[in-house]
């Protein structure tokens, strides 16, 4: 029995954020740094399209760092465009 | 004009040779003290016997009984001496030196000592001296021959040991106790050396005999097999069964073993290019000339029958292999790639470095997912080992490695064992924190397991917390809670060498009644008053060391554990000298260097983040190619956009990851589903039934390069043999970068060595000049450091402060399971390693031949399972078979199997769950069941039956059955 890819990359983010939550103010923060340093950009990108599309199954922790997540890379985005 | 070495004039010789045996053990000591021996003037530090003090100014006493790796012993008096102003003639092996002694170590007094002695011993000795094995290499013939023995007056008829029996049952050497003088320097080995004391004399006088265990026969007794007895041995008594069928090697190299993360330096001792046996080097620095049964040993894997000797292609699974020449095979993988790359897009391949391979050869993967295959999907089997100690100590002490060296343990009061089963994991270290134990330091084990180390002879009085699998974090947490809360913290240390910020939010977090050892005892199940004081322990000791292993980091807070582990260090002040620190036990020989040469997907070499603009620019110049700037897939993502279509071809060098990974099913289907598999490997391994292109690799017999160990150590690998496909790891990866249009040129891995030096600010002062000239190096190593730096830490860390982690226990999904009442941990045994692919083909499967389900008796009675009964463990990922062991080392509700045969399946079992910070597999907790069964599982059949195929395949089966096989296994 395997989980999807899409529910091992939400099971990931809210694994992180769970021990992260700690860290108050800095949680989220900390949870995008962590994404952003080690997920690779097809998994940035299907976490962020899921963000966008549903989310439901995301912990609220999770969901503000992958929105954060989302603005940064519209911003590269841009950026570069 | 002649320069004769006059030892007058120079002082004693400050520079060890390994080669020498220097009768014994060295002595430190600040207090020097001068004597002559035979009118040679010499100083030596207080405490040095007179016969190493001779040895060093190269007088060479005659000795039996002495070797200096063992204490002096004084039976064979064959080293006496005549001392001005003392009586008699005492033994120089235990006479330590005083300041103005007057020796004598020749005269004709001495000489009819002597010669009476060899007399005695002769007299009771085989004349078969032509046809001894030890002919050539034989102390007491030596001996003979130097104390000119010329006739045994009491002839040979008298009462002797000649018709002694042999006892051939250990597969590598033979015990001949006809040829024994009983010098007890096996015994010492075993006990000194080694540590296991499974040898003694038994009987007094001339009946007295070398025995092993209760006198059993060497294979039934406690002894490991580690060989320290047949090296100590000065006959052929105790002899490799090897020089018996070979002879004496003729010239020998030294190089590096291939097995664990300790990286025992060995002499490889030829015959030409064939090895005779391996002899653990004395100058080694990581091992001091002992060794384990795998490196000494195990090595007839290299030439083992099954060895792959032509590159082969196929274009499915299903077909047979078809061999072809290295150019073709290149040729055709390269297409390949290119092809899918064309059609999937640049991200759809990705190659994985292997922790087996040198550093030349990692470094040189890794830049070919790089720079030839342009993205950053580059992983290693560091993934599902140590990835946890990467991340964990970068964040914490700024540097992703073990802190010491192993020597340090001797200093240490305080050992600290967590989640590690050194004495069948790391042998060699296990060996020689064993002799620091015996010394009088004191052991806190933190493993749900009575591990091995808990037994050390001569130790008494080692606390063991016995945690439930899957709550290390909620155990660290409490140890530090007891630190703090009791006011045992090195305030000093704190204030000046860690962040001040992150500390006070630590100390709040820390300090919370929740951590403490009274409120976390309903999650550990560890009474709160052995936290206490295993805690009270540590702290207050002089000098506390930690030693951790994969039962830390392969968890689903396996980071969280590394960083609490490091807090604690710091906490205390454990860290910056001898005797501290943080160690991580590393699991293959080059998992630290394989780390440390940019395997990570998001690392490039030296830990150099991908997305630093810099640092890239720094590659780019270099390799002459744009560098992608975000990270790539780990394995397990791999897996996971193999299976969802995404993910097409896989380069594989050296692992075996349908073997080692976890949940084998979901493994097995994203293998299945690549359109390309290049598997690179010495044997046709589990993942290379899969495979499309097979590649023929060499074992570290047949390179050259340096593997990287816990220690940080860097060491050469020596070429002793030519490789057997005709290629060196590195050579194919040249070749197929080459093919593939990115231009790599090497004459010898010395080359890639500069290279990586150029780009690896830790690295900037290696290369293999300097190597040879100093023997290995810690890194780093760099202008700062021209020799490299064994103790890390010691004025301040990388990142300037100390960062302490918050660290929150988190329960692992897999511990709130109902329907799989006990949780499954695994393990590693002493005799094989790994996914077994060498072991396995050496005559260790004497010692383990498969692999079993210990299980407590609590929890067999309750299923009514008895010893050796068949029973299958089912998890949520799936279902195999084994064969029951029952054993109260383990806690009940706890049980236990090892990965090293691949038909046993443990990894079918085993899930997806992992590490949140870097997906390390969660092996050490899998909720199962196990129940009675009669039957190999589905997925065991399934196996036997491709694996068949697979067989078949090789040697070119037919294709039509093949076909049909694979349906069938597919089912």
């Amino acid at each position: 029995m395997s989980r999807s890819q899409l529910d091992t990359l939400i099971h990931m983010a809210n694994q992180i954020a769970a021990n992260n939550a700690h860290y108050g103010d800095d949680a989220a923060e900390r949870v995008y740094t962590h994404l952003k340093k080690f997920w690779a950009r097809s998994m940035k990108r299907q976490i962020v399209d899921y963000l966008q599309q549903d989310g439901s199954e995301l912990s609220p922790l999770a969901r503000q760092a992958i929105e954060r997540l989302a603005q940064s890379q519209s911003e590269t985005h841009s950026a570069s465009a | 004009m002649l320069n004769y070495y006059d030892p007058k004039q120079t002082p004693a010789p400050q520079h060890f040779l390994p080669e020498r045996d220097y009768g014994t053990p060295a002595r430190l000591s600040e207090t020097l003290v001068s004597l002559e021996i035979d009118g040679v003037a010499i100083t030596v530090p207080e405490g040095t016997s007179v016969l190493r003090a001779a040895a060093l100014a190269d007088i060479n006493i005659p000795k039996l009984c002495a070797s200096d790796n063992l204490e002096a012993f004084g039976s064979c008096r064959l080293c006496a001496v005549q001392i001005e102003g003392r009586r008699g003639l005492p033994a120089s092996c235990t006479t330590p030196v005083a300041a103005g002694m007057k020796v004598t170590t020749q005269n004709a007094r001495l000489a009819k000592l002597r010669r009476n002695v060899m007399e005695l011993y002769i007299s009771d000795h085989p004349l078969d001296c032509l046809t001894c094995p030890a002919n050539g290499d034989c102390e007491l013939q030596d001996m003979a021959g130097a104390v000119g023995l010329r006739e045994v007056r009491y002839g040979f008829d008298g009462e002797n040991h000649l018709d002694a029996e042999t006892d051939d049952s250990n597969p590598y050497f033979s015990f001949d106790p006809s040829k024994c003088i009983v010098c007890s320097r096996c015994v010492r080995a075993c006990e000194e050396v080694q540590g296991t004391f499974a040898l003694t004399i038994e009987g007094r006088g001339f009946e007295s005999k070398v025995a092993a265990g209760q006198s059993e026969a060497f294979m039934d007794s406690e002894c490991v097999s580690c060989g320290a007895c047949v090296q100590a041995c000065p006959t052929s008594t105790l002899m490799e069964k090897s020089v018996i069928e070979q002879g004496q090697p003729e010239h020998s190299v030294v190089t590096t073993c291939a097995y664990c993360g300790v990286g025992c330096s060995f002499k490889a001792e030829m015959q030409g290019d064939r090895v005779v046996r391996m002899v653990p080097y004395k100058g080694g620095d990581a091992n001091h000339g002992h060794s384990c049964v795998k490196g000494r040993f195990a090595f007839g894997y290299a030439t083992h029958p099954d060895r792959l000797k032509t590159p082969m292609i196929r274009e499915s699974i299903d077909q047979p292999w078809r061999e072809v020449g290295w150019e073709e095979a290149i040729a055709f993988a390269a297409q390949r790639l290119k092809a899918i790359q064309a059609k999937y897009g640049r991200e759809s391949i990705g190659g994985i470095t292997s922790s087996r391979c040198t550093n030349e050869e990692t470094y040189l993967v890794q830049k070919l997912v790089r720079a030839a295959f342009r993205n950053n999907n580059t992983d290693t089997c560091a993934r599902v080992c140590h990835s946890p100690t990467g991340y964990g100590l970068k964040t914490t002490l700024g540097e992703s490695a073990g802190t010491q060296t192993f020597d340090s343990v001797m200093q240490a009061d305080v050992i600290v064992v967590i989640g590690a089963n050194p004495t069948d994991a790391h042998p060699v270290f296990a060996s020689q924190m064993r002799r620091r134990l015996r010394q009088g330091a004191e052991l806190i084990v933190v493993d749900p397991r009575r591990i091995d180390l808990l037994k050390t002879p001569h130790h008494r009085g080692a606390q063991h917390l016995a945690l439930r699998p899957g709550t290390n974090v909620a155990m660290i947490n409490a140890l530090a809670h007891v630190v703090m809360s009791e006011g045992l913290e090195d305030r000093e240390f704190i204030a000046k060498r860690c962040d001040a910020a992150g500390y006070q939010a630590w100390r709040e977090f820390i300090l919370d009644p929740r951590h403490a050892p009274e409120n976390v005892e309903a999650i550990t199940g560890v009474p709160a008053e052995q936290v206490r004081r295993a805690a009270r322990t540590y702290a207050q000791a002089p000098n506390g060391a930690i030693y951790y292993g994969l039962g830390v980091t392969e968890h689903s807070q396996g980071s969280s554990m590394v960083m609490g582990i490091a807090n604690l260090a710091m906490a205390t002040g454990n860290i910056g000298r001898e005797g501290v620190g943080v160690n991580p036990l590393r699991g293959q020989n080059n998992v630290q260097g394989s780390c440390d040469m940019g395997s990570f997907p998001h690392e490039l070499p030296g830990y150099q983040h991908v997305g630093d603009p810099a640092v890239r620019e720094r590659f780019e110049a270099a390799w002459g190619v744009p560098i992608d700037d975000e990270p790539g897939l780990r394995i397990p993502n791999m897996f996971d956009a193999a299976v969802a279509g995404e993910f097409k071809a896989l380069y594989v060098q050296g692992e075996d990851i349908a073997q080692s990974d976890p949940n084998t099913q979901h493994v097995e289907q994203a293998l299945r589903s690549l359109e390309c598999l290049i598997v690179q490997d010495i044997f046709l391994n589990e993942t290379a039934k899969f495979a499309h292109v097979l590649l023929p690799g060499s074992s570290f017999l047949e390179k050259d390069g340096t593997f990287t160990n816990a220690e940080r150590r860097i060491n050469r690998v020596r070429k002793v043999m030519p490789p057997l496909a005709g290629k060196q790891d590195w050579e194919v990866t040249v070749d197929l970068a080459n093919a593939l249009g990115y231009p790599m040129h090497y004459d010898h891995p010395s080359q890639i060595m500069d290279e990586i030096a150029g780009l690896t600010p830790s690295f900037t002062g290696v290369s293999y000049a300097r190597l040879d000239e100093l023997g290995s190096i810690q890194w780093p190593c760099n202008e700062a450091y021209p020799k490299g730096m064994p103790t890390m830490h010691v004025e301040d860390f990388p990142i300037g402060l100390g960062q302490f982690a918050i660290t929150d226990y988190v329960a692992s999904d897999e511990l709130s399971n109902r329907r799989f009442p006990l949780l499954l941990t695994t393990g590693r045994i002493l005799s094989q390693y790994n996914v077994g692919a060498q072991t396995r083909r050496t005559h260790n499967q004497a010692w383990h031949d498969e692999d079993v389900l210990e299980l407590h008796p609590a929890d067999a009675e309750l299923r009514g399972v008895r010893d050796g009964d068949w029973v299958g463990i089912t998890s949520r990922a799936g279902q195999t078979v084994l064969r029951a062991r029952i054993s109260d080392r383990m806690p009940p509700g706890v049980v236990y199997t090892t990965f090293h045969h691949p038909g046993s399946g443990a990894n079918v079992i085993t899930t997806d769950s992992s590490d949140w910070a870097t997906n390390c597999p969660e092996y050490k907790v899998t909720a199962v069941q196990v129940e009675k069964v009669s039957q190999p599982s589905a997925w065991q059949r399934q196996f036997q039956t491709f694996d068949r195929l697979q067989l078949e395949l090789l040697r070119g089966g037919n294709k039509d059955e093949a076909g049909q096989a694979l349906s069938g296994a597919g089912e």
